[in-house]
């Protein structure tokens, strides 16, 4: 399996607390990629350094090598660069208080994609497609995209995010504010979209790690404890302590 | 006399408040859970009914004494006093209670001394009076709320009613007040619109209110056309505005986007204490240091700058007005979600993208509230520009030239001697009026607008 992120050695610190310890983990291309573990063991700040979203956060401090494709993304990337190669699906749905077609076409204006108009409408279009939201939204277009429903908000960020065509989305639990249908809709545009980019997901749900991803890593206070193929680590965990997050010992 | 109404009611209350709890307590022997209310609420219950009623007789006691007493003094004047024309029989009542009193009367007439005597011995029967009615209800108000004391008796109920009322009657006076001030604007200006018709006010372009007292002074008739002075209000808010909304806003944007918080915590309280100079040192800064600084300027490069401008006032009024657009846009700005500046960072933008895109944007409105109060603010300012702006009613766009504002001109109007009935005063309260429904349509549309916008994020 070809890998598109290579980190080793990752620590990060907020202030003088030291958030994560000496992780060291490859993120496969055209796969999907699920970071579990109990809450605050730093499964967010881990995806964080990949996109180096920590950087907006003054007291965070990352260091370690985090490697894109082979390049270092601290030395050899630009950040914006790295960050429309690398988008990001936040949590709690965040769409601009701006209409659907501005949503989608923000991130290719700002990284100069496309600047006809023609050019954007293909964009949206296709961005919208592929996130399986254009169906519902393509006759209100220019309506707020604040007005959607949650689980169509969270669909437009990730057809935002796809607009600027990156070659791997970072998702930090994009379920846990939506119903269960609406979640059953995002893990099957996950595995989609799992043929054309590198996924990376956290998840608090066992369940849906073992359902849409093909590797596993288990986080806990700080330390990746172990990773690797998912059927693995749910059937058959090397570690006592995934044994016991698994079987639903701790959470 | 007030001073031990005063320290007597509060003797009784607090007396009132422990035999009201004592004897809650006691009614129950002791056992707490067989009330109703706590103990307390019963000592609140008695003691409300000790104060309240005799706090409130006071009160009446307070403004109706004079105007009794005043009746007795006038029922016993002698003719020459009781034809006085309304404005002289005030001074004269006036005079009298300051005689009677030991203050300073404008004038002192065998009358006034005739009447201030028996002023005086009435005011002594008064308050002694006052004293023994106001201590007898407080104490008839202790027996009576103690009698009603039991466990069942719903005290917190009662008290929790009695404060309410206290709070809705408090908001009430403050209502009260607006709504009078409004009354008697609109009152004094439609006098004023009685002599000068409104069209003329509001259309005419010569502002020149000087008119004759007396019939063999030269003072030109009155001309009362408010344009140059609405022009020149317009004029400075301009001004003022082109200096504070830009840096205003910019200082916001860096306080809440790129400052770190050490900056912060130093920048923030510096631009406060901006806005907590006394704005009379904002006028003179303006008149004695702006306003010779911009002539001399203007005098090197060949511009004929006059000695009080409307630039002079405008930029100190400008800076003046920073700190306001600054906070209020800081609290919009900071209001937009961080969840949104990490969505457009997470697509690549810098920071100043975001600001510009997403920001902004978002905040808008609430800048736009915002910058709608600066202006209410600056239309109604006073001290800079009656320092630094001039008198004169100069109907240009000029902003070298000596301009005047509507506040200037009421505080003209109305400083120095003055008949109340002139049209030259009234003037004040026409202009007075106009400022007032001007600011509050601002303030009502930019409340509006700020409160809309909250509604969207929480
Ligand atoms: N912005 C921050 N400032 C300070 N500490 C933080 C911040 N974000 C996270 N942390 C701390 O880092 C640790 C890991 O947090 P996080 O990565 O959010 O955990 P997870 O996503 O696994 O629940 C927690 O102890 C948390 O308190
Ligand atoms: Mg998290």
């Amino acid at each position: 399996m070809e890998m598109k992120f290579t980190t080793k050695n990752v620590n990060v610190y907020y202030g003088d607390a030291q958030a994560i310890n000496n992780v060291s983990l490859d993120i496969p291309d055209r796969a999907v990629m699920a970071m579990i573990g109990p809450s605050g063991c730093g499964k967010s700040t881990y995806l964080r350094c990949l996109n180096r979203m920590n950087d907006t956060i003054p007291i965070a401090r990352v260091d370690g090598d985090i490697r894109l494709d082979g390049h270092d993304i601290h030395s050899e990337i630009d950040v914006v660069h790295l960050r429309a190669r690398v988008g990001m699906v936040f949590q709690k749905p965040n769409p601009f208080p701006k209409s659907i077609f501005d949503n989608i076409a923000y991130g290719p204006k700002l990284h100069g994609i496309a600047t006809k108009k023609s050019d954007l409408e293909a964009i949206v279009e296709e961005s919208l497609q592929k996130a399986g939201l254009w169906n519902e939204v393509k006759d209100r277009l220019g309506s707020p995209g604040t007005g959607l429903s949650g689980g169509q908000q969270q669909r437009l960020c990730i057809a935002r995010a796809i607009a600027v065509s990156p070659e791997v989305i970072l998702m930090d639990e994009p379920c846990s504010a939506l119903d269960p249908i609406a979640t059953a809709k995002i893990e099957e545009l996950i595995d989609e979209l799992r043929q054309n980019y590198c996924i990376a997901i956290v998840t608090h749900s066992m369940q849906q790690a073992a359902r849409v991803s093909q590797r596993t890593a288990f986080f806990h206070l700080g330390d990746l404890v172990e990773s690797g193929p998912t059927t693995e680590i749910f059937t058959n965990p090397k570690d006592q302590r995934t044994q016991d997050y698994i079987t639903g010992r701790f959470g | 006399m007030f001073l031990w109404i005063a320290v007597a009611l509060l003797l009784i209350i607090m007396g009132a408040y422990y035999t009201g709890r004592g004897r809650a307590v006691s009614s129950v022997s002791g056992n707490y859970t067989a009330l109703h209310s706590l103990p307390s609420y019963h000592g609140y219950y008695v003691a409300l009914w000790a104060g309240l009623p005799a706090f409130i007789l006071s009160i009446i006691w307070f403004f109706v004494a004079p105007q009794v007493l005043e009746g007795i003094v006038l029922s016993q004047a002698p003719e020459s006093v009781t034809s006085l024309p309304p404005e002289r029989l005030q001074v004269f009542m006036a005079d009298v209670a300051a005689i009677a009193q030991g203050g300073i009367p404008s004038q002192v007439t065998p009358e006034r001394e005739a009447a201030a005597e028996i002023y005086g011995s009435y005011l002594s029967v008064s308050n002694w009076l006052m004293f023994a009615v106001a201590i007898s209800l407080a104490v008839a108000g202790l027996t009576y709320g103690r009698a009603r004391i039991r466990p069942r008796l719903r005290a917190r109920n009662s008290v929790e009613s009695m404060v309410n009322l206290v709070l809705i009657i408090c908001s009430t006076i403050a209502i009260l007040t607006t709504v009078g001030i409004v009354f008697s604007l609109l009152f004094e200006a439609l006098r004023f619109f009685a002599r000068v018709p409104f069209t003329d006010f509001l259309f005419g372009l010569q502002w020149s209110p000087q008119t004759a007292i007396r019939a063999d002074q030269v003072g030109g008739s009155g001309e009362f056309g408010a344009v140059p002075i609405f022009a020149g209000t317009f004029l400075i808010t301009l001004i003022a505005m082109f200096v504070a909304v830009p840096i205003g806003l910019m200082s916001a944007i860096y306080l809440s986007d790129y400052a770190s918080n050490s900056v912060r915590s130093v920048v923030k309280p510096i631009l406060e204490i901006l806005a907590g100079v006394p704005t009379v040192v904002y006028g003179f800064f303006a008149a004695l240091t702006v306003a010779p600084t911009l002539r001399a300027w203007g005098g090197s490069i060949g511009l004929d700058v006059a000695s009080e401008s409307a630039l002079a006032a405008g930029l100190v009024m400008g800076v003046m007005i920073i700190p306001f657009v600054s906070s209020l846009s800081d609290d919009v700005i900071n209001a937009v979600p961080q969840s949104l500046r990490d969505a457009s960072a997470g697509l690549g933008a810098t920071n100043s993208e975001t600001i510009r895109q997403v920001i902004l944007p978002a905040a808008l409105p609430g800048i736009v509230g915002a910058i709608l109060l600066a202006v209410s603010r600056a239309i109604g300012e006073t001290m800079i520009v009656v320092m630094a702006a001039g008198l004169a009613a100069n109907l240009t766009a000029n902003p070298l030239e000596a301009v005047t504002t509507v506040t200037v001109q009421i505080v003209t109007l109305l400083v120095g001697d003055q008949e109340f009935d002139s049209a030259k005063t009234l003037a004040a309260f026409a202009l007075g009026l106009t400022l007032f429904a001007v600011t509050l349509v601002l303030n009502v549309i930019a409340l509006r607008i700020v409160q809309r916008y909250r509604e969207k994020y929480d």
